[in-house]
């Protein structure tokens, strides 16, 4: 006997093959037939992939086994890819993108020959040719601007760190430091886009896309790929984030970034409404999934299947999320670690505890966005706040992760798209300096499962303008960390307007072997 | 047909005697002039280590030639050109030594080098050059043969001198040990001089302080060139200092000179290992460090803030054996429990991840059991949060070649964690927000292979805390 989904009372339906209807019609209506018919009657491909997308990504993904399941390789949005190509020494990752582009000289690039150079004009072959941003291009001197804030050593490994950086300063033998990162744009949006995709122009799929495809999800509740994005504070300069930097471009869409939002609830319209409940909505899906397979069947594009993964997705997260936000089971010495801020919904210290939380679920691939770091002017006024909003919470994460026993399986990063001028924009004073973008090097850092502990790699000169010794470029700092989760960034790809496409471009990229453990 | 070497004998005398004459004035001075100038360990003129550089690239050219005179004499018995030519090559020998010697006396005092090895280098370069102006005049009596045994004992005399100065050069250059460095321990035991002696062996200083002195510093301050006076080769000569005074200060590495030299900037002038050499690793540096406020003692086997038993390398992997017969098996398996065993790496020998994720919270004993049949397959088992009880140890202990075990916020108290202890490869156990205590973690703390042992939020990790802070 069927029974429509939506269909509550027990009623017999009609048959509506007896019916005396046109053939046509018969046809149309047997395709909104019920989930058993419907694999019965398109059973061949379409209905294997469908069925196994609802048994979760394991069933298709990174899985040896998936060879021998009846899952066809060559079903639409799936892969049987084979990954990851090596054993990987980190499962997952946190990234804490600081949008804006730290300024390296005061935070972590120390130059303390700087202060004797106050108000010199930076030599000419140090900046030899480079084009400037309209910003600064009209300047008539480029007056070099030291830092405002002293640098002391601290750690084992004697790493000279900046005052504005206390927390960070107490982890300096766990970090790999990278002070020679460097990138080819100038300019925020293509510098944010080429570190997140590889390219500076939209349209091709980010890093936690590509490890969404690649390695799969590692829990069917949650996304593989969360996006935080942090309350702004108007004092600071903030420039846009937008879902472009967590598109998964030609790559299906279930692989872009879910944001969760930063105030409120995470997820809107999580909670059922009034009236609705958990069985009711199942059958609402139900009946949704129905519609979209035939559309499928006809059409056959592959986002329809996205789009019934993420309505399942949704429907998990119904449950999942609330768990996963819900704070009050956390220890005091979550408190004492991650500071009052952690408990202000859309703090960076709060999105640091919930990247931490994701971690403990399964949750391959978070990524923290934190604008304001754009600082052309006012770095003393404003820097300060900025490292008070991040560095405790960066301390807090990488310490709760270690002494949980995450830090063993996760790497954390921590980099912005560009870093800024050892020369002042606008005006120079012994008080305050401003500083503009600067593509030629900036200081990152990574720790975890992979990495180098204790490590300061690469050097600039004693400008801070130029990288003289281990560069790391952009793509080679992608390559590097797709390694640490086990991924030759060559053989990751996805053929595509007629390109193997990969995250770090047609152009040669390298793992950086000095930063692997 | 009358030859230079079949001249008469009086012929040869006299001219032997204005030889000997020059001879013995070359030898008093090659004798008078390492006390003339003596190597003080303090730095002279730049243009004498200018000059003096070129040693190392001219000194190869009379070694050949050298090596090459024996070869003349044995071949010229065959074919008497050939001893002839012995004679030429004996002198430009001779003519190339001496230049050599001059350079290597102008770097050795123009840089302030000292030490036992280069004071013998030196000694080993006069008595070759004395060795190779007497073979030179004994040589004609020789070829003559009326000396039968002299010039070959002078030669000889001279090779041996020739093999030892060349042994102390090579010692200045690379480093004393850089011969022995290889060598088989059971070969290395007849070499004294390598090794940290007896008496320290075991310590933090042997393991870890030594030996990255032997590697990085020993070549220009050790026994060989003390260069500011400063030697590192030896425990007291380390404590004892250079010219500048001590370089370590127990207890404070701030003010300890020798860890301010290392971690200079490397363009800095007084940057040390100088002229290019390899700079410490951080890693060396924080050893330093830890070990220098520790107190810097040559006995203290262990240093706080240094964690031995972490930088001890993590065993390799076991391969795990071929499962893929029990693929449909192991799918039947993941379809009914909602548990997945996912494979580590493409690499199937790299095993399978047993991940419990999505089902946690229905996970117990009793599941764990039904994954028996696969477990000398599984290298990682993420039961994390999961309902298993301490019954789950006797199934673990069948998975044989598990590598990290996550129990985090499980129910377990650890009572018979022991059983985990024939888990050979375990180097990773999570057991975070359980009810385990010091006596249940006690096991398993003497696994050999266990290097990350967690216990956030638990009394064993309470009771670890004080215990340090007591101490």
């Amino acid at each position: 006997m069927k029974q429509h989904p939506l269909c509550t009372d027990c009623e017999p339906e009609l048959d509506v093959t007896n019916l005396p209807i046109p053939a046509g019609l018969k046809q149309e209506w047997s395709a909104v037939e019920t989930r058993r018919q419907f694999l019965g009657r398109s059973g061949k491909v379409l209905g294997w992939a469908a069925l196994a997308s609802l048994f979760g990504d394991a069933a298709l993904r990174g899985n040896a086994f998936a060879a021998d399941t009846k899952s066809p390789a060559t079903s639409p949005g799936r892969n049987n890819l084979g990954l990851p190509h090596f054993a990987p020494k980190s499962k997952r990752a946190i990234y804490l993108f600081m949008s804006g582009g730290p300024p390296q000289i005061d935070l972590l690039d120390y130059k303390p020959n700087l202060a004797s150079q106050y108000d010199k004009d930076i030599p000419d072959s140090v900046r030899g040719n480079q084009q400037l941003t309209g910003m600064t291009a009209g300047q008539s001197r480029f007056p070099i601007a030291p830092s405002h804030w002293p640098f002391k050593q601290y750690g084992q490994t004697g790493t000279w760190v900046s005052d504005l950086l206390p927390y960070t300063a107490k982890m300096v033998d766990d970090l790999t430091i990278i002070k020679s990162t460097n990138t080819d744009a100038i300019n925020h949006e293509p510098a944010i886009m080429f570190m997140n995709t590889g390219n500076m122009n939209p349209g091709k799929p980010c890093l936690g896309s590509w490890l969404a495809y690649g390695l799969g999800s590692m829990n069917d509740n949650l996304p593989t790929f969360i996006v935080l994005q942090t309350k702004t504070n108007p004092k600071e300069n903030n420039q846009p984030v937008s879902s472009r930097l967590w598109s998964s471009g030609f790559l299906s869409s279930e692989y872009a970034g879910v944001g969760l939002r930063s105030g409120g609830d995470p997820v809107l319209y999580l909670a059922d409404p009034d009236g609705i409940d958990r069985e009711v909505r199942r059958k609402m899906l139900d009946a949704v999934e129905e519609i979209n397979r035939q559309t499928l069947a006809e059409v056959g594009d592959p986002e329809t299947n996205a789009r019934i993964a993420q309505y399942e997705m949704a429907f998990r997260m119904q449950a999942s999320v609330p768990e996963l936000t819900d704070l009050s089971k956390e220890p005091q010495s979550t408190w004492d670690l991650y500071g009052p801020d952690a408990k202000q919904p859309g703090t960076f210290a709060y999105n640091c505890l919930l990247a931490r939380r994701m971690a403990e679920r399964g949750v391959r691939f978070t990524q923290i966005y934190k604008r304001g770091w754009d600082v052309h002017g006012d770095v003393v006024g404003v820097l300060p706040t900025i490292c008070q909003e991040t560095d405790r919470a960066c301390y807090a994460l990488v310490t709760d992760l270690k002494r949980r026993g995450l830090l063993d399986d996760t790497l954390v990063v921590w980099a912005g798209e560009f870093g800024r001028t050892v020369y002042s924009q606008g005006g120079l004073s012994k008080e305050n300096y401003g500083r503009d973008h600067h593509p030629r090097c900036f200081t990152t850092w990574m720790v975890g499962g992979g990495v180098k502990p204790g490590l300061t790699y690469g050097e600039t000169d004693d400008y801070s303008y130029n990288v003289v010794k281990d560069p790391v470029h952009a793509r080679n700092f992608n390559a590097t960390i797709l390694a640490c989760l086990g991924i030759d960034h060559n053989r990751l790809t996805y053929d595509f307007q007629g390109l193997d496409q990969r995250l770090t471009g047609p152009q040669p990229a390298y793992v950086i072997k000095g930063l692997l453990a | 047909m009358i030859s230079a070497e079949q001249a008469t004998g009086a012929e040869r005398t006299r001219k032997n005697r204005s030889a000997w004459v020059w001879v013995t004035a070359a030898v008093v001075l090659l004798v008078v002039l390492p006390f003339v100038f003596r190597l003080d360990g303090k730095a002279h003129g730049d243009w004498l280590q200018l000059l003096g550089r070129f040693h190392p690239t001219l000194l190869h050219l009379p070694i050949g030639l050298i090596v090459l005179v024996p070869v003349l004499e044995i071949a010229g018995m065959k074919r008497p050109a050939l001893r002839e030519a012995a004679d030429f090559v004996l002198r430009a020998a001779l003519a190339l030594a001496l230049p050599t010697f001059a350079l290597g006396f102008m770097l050795a005092y123009g840089a302030g080098d000292s030490g036992t090895t280069v004071t013998r280098h030196m000694w080993g370069a006069v008595a070759l050059c004395i060795g190779l102006m007497l073979c030179i005049l004994a040589r004609p009596a020789w070829v003559a043969r009326e000396q039968g045994f002299v010039y070959p004992a002078l030669l000889s005399t001279s090779l041996l001198a020739l093999l030892w100065t060349g042994h102390q050069g090579g010692s200045i250059t690379h480093g004393g040990d850089y011969l022995t460095h290889y060598m088989p321990q059971s070969v290395r035991v007849l070499f004294p001089s390598s090794g940290v002696n007896g008496a320290t062996a075991g310590s933090f200083y042997a393991l870890h302080i030594r030996p990255v002195l032997d590697a990085k510093c020993v070549a220009c301050h050790g026994s060989g060139s003390a260069k500011a006076e400063l030697r590192l080769d030896s425990y007291d000569d380390l404590m004892h200092g250079g010219k500048d005074g001590a370089v370590i200060v127990p207890g404070k590495p701030e003010a300890s000179i020798l860890l301010a030299r290392v971690t200079l900037q490397p363009g800095d002038p007084h940057f040390m290992p100088a002229e290019g050499r390899t700079p410490l690793t951080s890693g060396e540096i924080s050893w330093i460090r830890a070990w220098i406020r520790a107190g810097a003692t040559e006995t203290a086997t262990s240093v706080p803030g240094v964690n031995i038993g972490g930088e001890r390398a993590e065993p390799p992997p076991q391969p795990v054996g071929d499962y893929s017969a029990l693929v449909p098996e192991i799918q039947k398996m993941q379809s009914g429990l909602g548990a997945k065993l996912v494979p580590l790496s493409a690499k199937a020998s790299d095993g399978l991840i047993l991940r419990t994720v999505d089902v946690a919270s229905s996970f117990g004993d009793a599941q764990l059991a039904g994954f028996e049949r696969f477990a000398p397959y599984i290298v990682e088992a993420e039961l994390g949060r999961t309902a298993v009880t301490d019954g789950c140890f006797e199934t673990l202990r069948k998975f044989t070649h598990l590598r990290a075990l996550h129990l985090e916020g499980t129910g377990i108290t650890g009572s018979n964690l022991g059983k985990l202890s024939s888990l050979r490869q375990l180097t990773y156990l999570n057991l975070s927000g359980t009810k385990v205590t010091p006596q249940s973690v006690a096991s398993v703390r003497e696994m050999s292979n266990l290097r990350h042992l967690y216990l956030f939020n638990t009394a064993a990790e309470a009771d670890e805390t004080a215990a340090r802070s007591s101490k």
